[in-house]
């Protein structure tokens, strides 16, 4: 993490933009609530509702850029954790084709086997497929 | 017969160990690795920031459609890397799963190939017991040397994984936190637009248009509750990943 602390201040000064933003909203619908001189809803001219809260939107846009900033340093700095997790991954693939190597290797015995009971047997003429078998076994390996 | 049976009862036993092809332990491993798909929570709720200016710019003026518009770039270029930073974890635990995986470890198939390629042979001298017995051989043997190789290999990952993946889900933790904040921005806004200028409708006039926004507003509201709850099952999620991660990286045996 690039620094958790400028991320932290970044973060609770958009908080606090935020908080502005809600108690100017609060402001700007009790005035429009308020009933006006002649009685009727709203208490204050639309212009002016629309000008207060094109404010508070502003205010909060500018939270939004903050956090978004946060955001953005609370991400950066982990290319080399990234890394890590890839290495570590490529590192567990490695483990695994080796175990598959010998999984091979006892299928191998088995060809061995199959080719030392065709021997026992007396089928020198059987004894082509299995050897066949067992010379492809082998140059993969 | 109380004999026998006992005997019975001893050779399922002896049957169903045989059958246990894996450790609890690697069982564990397995099922952390499963949870893996739990994190889309958190790439939904990014790809959503991701789209914050597109939901608000109807309820906004001109002017904070400019300002909206430029911080929309800025938003889109560090989404990009937001996203990655699952894909790292993702492929470690996916990759995890697989080494720590049951048919690694099993080498019945094998054994199976054994046996069944000396039957193969019928006129040969080894009969059914001979088979069995070398099968059952050969199936130790692989055990003795898999098993110990794949504990290893796991506990090697696990350990050497257990900062990198602290630090990116504090991270994307960090980053659902910023998101939950910029959605409630958002709603205000929305939510805020239709609500200051509902009360200058005329109700005869703007029958229509004060029905529609009345209920454009219900749906905004159902829609940020939802996108709350979201958020916090992400945050489960995520916390869920790491206390099973911590858990799994305790249990390795020190190194000799």
């Amino acid at each position: 993490m690039a620094n958790p602390t400028q991320q932290a201040q970044i973060e609770a000064l958009a908080d606090h933009l935020s908080a502005n933003a809600d108690a100017l909203h609060q402001r700007l619908m009790r005035a429009i609530r308020k009933p006006s001189a002649d009685g009727a809803l709203p208490g204050i001219s639309q212009g002016v509702a629309q000008a207060l809260f094109e404010n508070e939107v502003a205010l909060r846009q500018r939270a939004n850029g903050l956090y978004l900033e946060a955001g953005v340093l609370a991400a950066s700095g982990l290319g080399p954790q990234q890394q890590q997790l890839l290495d570590l991954t490529e590192r567990a693939k490695e483990k695994i084709e080796k175990i598959d190597r010998l999984k091979d290797l006892v299928d191998l015995a088995a060809e061995l086997l199959t080719l030392g009971a065709a021997v026992a047997a007396g089928k020198p003429d059987q004894l082509l497929k299995p050897l066949e078998k067992l010379k492809q076994h082998i140059e993969a390996l | 017969m109380k004999l026998s049976r006992l005997f019975l009862m001893l050779g399922l036993l002896a049957i169903l160990t045989g059958c246990a092809s894996s450790t609890p332990r690697m069982a564990d491993v397995r099922a952390f690795a499963a949870e893996s798909p739990k994190l889309g929570a958190y790439h939904e709720l990014t790809e959503r920031y991701r789209n914050t200016y597109q939901r608000e710019q109807p309820f906004l003026s001109p002017e904070a459609d400019a300002r909206e518009h430029e911080l929309d770039a800025r938003r889109q270029q560090a989404c990009d890397d937001f996203v990655k930073l699952q894909y790292g974890l993702q492929a470690y635990m996916q990759t995890l799963g697989k080494l720590a995986g049951d048919s690694r470890y099993d080498l019945e198939d094998q054994v199976k190939n054994v046996g069944s390629g000396i039957k193969a042979w019928p006129d040969s001298d080894l009969d059914t017991r001979h088979v069995n017995a070398f099968a059952g051989l050969t199936r130790l043997i692989a055990r003795g040397v898999t098993g110990p190789l794949q504990e290893n290999a796991v506990n090697d990952i696990l350990r050497d994984g257990q900062q990198p993946v602290q630090d990116v889900l504090d991270a994307m933790r960090t980053l659902l936190r910023l998101y939950d904040k910029t959605s409630d921005n958002e709603q205000k806004i929305v939510i805020g637009m239709l609500e200051s200028e509902i009360p200058f409708l005329d109700p005869k006039r703007d029958r229509l248009l004060l029905a529609l926004a009345r209920s454009q507003q219900q749906e905004k509201q159902a829609e940020y509750r939802l996108i709350g709850l979201r958020t916090t099952l992400a945050r489960k999620n995520l916390d869920a990943i790491e206390q099973q991660h911590r858990a799994l990286a305790a249990q390795i045996p020190s190194k000799p």
